[in-house]
């Protein structure tokens, strides 16, 4: 794992001189992230890449080369396999696609693809994948134009290429936080799920791990792996495939059979394993766990603008299974103490007319520290009044007491002008404080990591 | 492992049959620690008597044989037999029903009454192995569809949380009048079903449906042990 992870020397086979073609696209990604290893590249034709001198066969390269990224179509897969095998390159990410996800001539070409990696005893990621990505390394096999990736703590699994492409591009532009390591499985004729989480498990750069699957390859070891890992990482997964159009989809996507989805759900739950059911929760509790320590637990208090959010997110948090407990005696008199006597100042905490009273940043200031030290509560969320006309305060005292408090996550969600809303949004994320455009979002990721912690607990 | 069971289970794929009689299935079971309801298996009208007698009224009688599975849907059973005179009746009846051919025995069963009904389960997956299934009893089984899944080995903690996973889970509890039912015994059944999956590879599937809870404690009414077509 340490050559896929962690290589100090890499070929590209198919490199190419074409912009946008797979073969360019790995090697503008690798510079891009200022990989600091030796890069080889090979081409029949020879010649020059980014004025890098490019080899004409495998048999050229130099010997000890940790890794080799195959950008070749289908066909020339197996016979490159063995030829690597030989030059002793242990570690194959595989790019192509056309094998069983397509048709039956792909599945023989996967059964020889499989023999050849028996025959070379070469370890194998896909094919049929966007390749990996390992950022304490400076490293990716990505052939998807991924840019500059940010360093962070989060680690994915993914049966797709998604997380070594466009939601990565995603998560890295729009949810402004960083990942540790990514690996796209594609078809796992070799490398699974299993494998990868056992080194995430192991890999002190990982902090937390999220996975979307449509199958599992070994669902036994599968379930043994995790079931480890779980006790002292938080392991999400989305299941890809949990129902009957949805395992038709995936069938046709990465050539893969569903099982019972009450098996799977039940294995799932009994491997410590939080599931996702959204696509864009492999984003939002990422972002809260990159930055924030996982909640001790499900009680919650938040800030709001708005006598009517005190109520319906009191709704949602009771739906969510979230607890909106009674806050101290000496919270509540701190609060009472900002705020007009005709509101009586309680969780979930109405900061409307404290504000009115002393001034946004005093009043949500003091008001967060007090929710913050009160033992009644694992997290807090603050709901941001900003529009033009009200003022726009200095923001820079929430990553401050999310500092101060490390313990207690802080999470941020907006009402009000969506420009100011976008702007805090840029502002506090790189300053390590998550926030959501939807109000109900930050509560729907307490829930998640409710639960999460809840499994842990129980592993 | 017990050998009484290997022996069952042998014993019946020797005869070719696809799946052990209920009168086997539930040895099985017992065999491993999971209340079964009190059953004699019997031949004749006189044999039904004395096991009625044994037994107390009121009883069930059952027809007890390899093809006959589904003993409800072919009208094979008649319950609450409370005198020897309606035992009498009921196996005229019934013989009468299961016509010349039927080559199979008959079960005298107590009656086991409770208005909560049950189900614990297993299927073998072909990719997670035995999988342990737990959800409401009887019709409701099929119409609710409120089961929950772990996979064996099964540890104390899946079996309860398997208890407190349905949506009905309150069943379970003190309520109505009726007592909590003893969590210590399903924990144990769910288990034990597990384990039976696992120490015999041959058991393809695993019915026990339903399980009456009389008063506190859950008893296994009835119970089918499916083998793998080999």
């Amino acid at each position: 794992m340490e050559k896929f992870f962690n290589p100090q020397s890499v070929a590209v086979i198919g490199a190419s001189v074409s912009e946008g073609k797979p073969g360019n696209v790995v090697l503008r990604n690798m510079l891009d992230n200022a990989y600091k290893g030796k890069i080889f590249l090979v081409n029949p034709r020879g010649g020059q890449i980014e004025g890098r001198l490019v080899a004409k066969s495998i048999e050229d390269l130099p010997a000890g080369i940790d890794q080799a990224i195959v950008t070749l179509p289908a066909a020339l897969v197996p016979e490159t396999v063995l030829a690597l095998g030989e030059k002793g390159i242990k570690a194959v990410v595989l790019a192509a696609s056309g094998f069983a996800e397509v048709n039956e001539m792909g599945e023989g070409l996967q059964a020889d693809l499989a023999e050849a990696i028996k025959e070379s005893g070469v370890r194998v990621l896909g094919p049929n994948t966007t390749g990996h990505i390992s950022v304490p390394a400076n490293f990716t096999s990505s052939f998807f134009p991924i840019g500059k990736l940010r360093r962070g703590s989060v680690s994915y699994i993914a049966q797709t290429g998604n997380f070594c492409g466009i939601s990565i591009r995603h998560l890295s532009s729009a949810e402004n936080f960083g990942v540790a390591r990514s690996c796209g499985l594609g078809n796992k004729v070799d490398l699974n799920e299993s494998d990868i989480l056992d080194f995430y498990g192991q890999d002190p750069e990982t902090k937390s791990i999220f996975m979307y699957l449509e199958s599992v390859a070994n669902p036994t070891r599968f379930l043994r792996v995790a079931r480890r890992v779980s006790q002292h990482k938080p392991v999400f997964l989305l299941k890809g495939g949990a129902s009957d159009a949805g395992a038709q989809a995936a069938l046709a996507h990465t050539g893969s059979l569903a099982a019972d989805g009450r098996i799977v759900d039940g294995a799932i739950a009994q491997a410590g394993i939080t599931r996702l059911s959204k696509y864009s929760q492999l984003f939002h509790v990422a972002k809260a766990l990159d930055v924030m320590a996982l909640p001790k637990g499900n009680r919650v208090s938040f800030l709001s603008p708005s006598g009517a959010f005190t109520v319906c997110l009191t709704d949602i948090c009771r739906d969510l299974g979230l607890d909106v407990p009674k806050l101290e005696e000496k919270t509540r008199k701190r609060l009472q103490d900002l705020a007009p006597p005709f509101i009586r100042m309680r969780n979930p905490v109405d900061i409307f007319g404290s504000v009115g009273m002393h001034g946004y940043e005093v009043a949500y200031k003091d008001a967060l520290e007090a929710v913050l030290i009160d033992r009644n509560i694992d997290a807090v969320v603050a709901i941001l009044m900003l529009t033009t006309e009200t003022g726009i305060p200095d923001l820079n005292f929430i990553p401050q007491l999310a500092k101060r408090y490390p313990v207690k996550p802080i999470y941020v969600t907006f009402m009000g002008e969506h420009k100011h809303n976008i702007a805090a949004k840029e502002l506090l994320e790189p300053l390590g404080v998550p926030c959501y455009l939807e109000v109900e979002q930050p509560f729907e990721v307490l829930s998640l990591l409710a639960d999460c912690r809840r499994k842990m607990r129980r592993a | 492992m017990s050998s009484r069971t290997k022996k069952i289970i042998d014993t019946a794929i020797k005869r070719g049959q696809r799946a052990l009689t209920e009168y086997e299935s539930k040895r099985v079971l017992a065999a491993y620690g999971i209340p079964v309801s009190r059953e004699v298996l019997v031949a004749s009208a006189s044999q039904a008597r004395s096991a009625a007698k044994k037994i107390k009224y009121p009883v069930v009688l059952k027809a007890c044989s390899a093809d006959e599975a589904h003993k409800t849907e072919k009208g094979l059973v008649a319950v609450n037999l409370s005198s020897q005179k309606e035992l009498n009746e009921a196996w005229t009846a019934l013989n009468k029903k299961a016509g010349r051919g039927y080559d199979g025995n008959w079960l005298v069963q107590e009656m086991v009454k409770g208005p909560r009904e049950i189900m614990i389960g297993m299927h073998r997956d072909p990719g997670f192995g035995p999988s342990v299934m737990f959800g409401l009893g009887g019709i409701f089984t099929e119409i609710l569809q409120d089961v929950i899944f772990r996979v064996a080995p099964l540890r104390k903690k899946d079996a309860r949380d398997m208890l407190r996973g349905i949506r009905a889970c309150k069943i379970l509890d003190e309520i109505r009048g009726m007592p909590s039912a003893d969590k210590e015994v399903l924990v144990h059944a769910l288990m034990a079903v597990g384990q039976i999956a696992l120490d015999h590879p041959e058991i393809e599937e695993i019915d026990i449906n339903p399980l009456i809870l009389k008063g506190a404690k859950p008893i296994a009414v009835d119970g089918l042990i499916v083998l793998s077509g080999v």
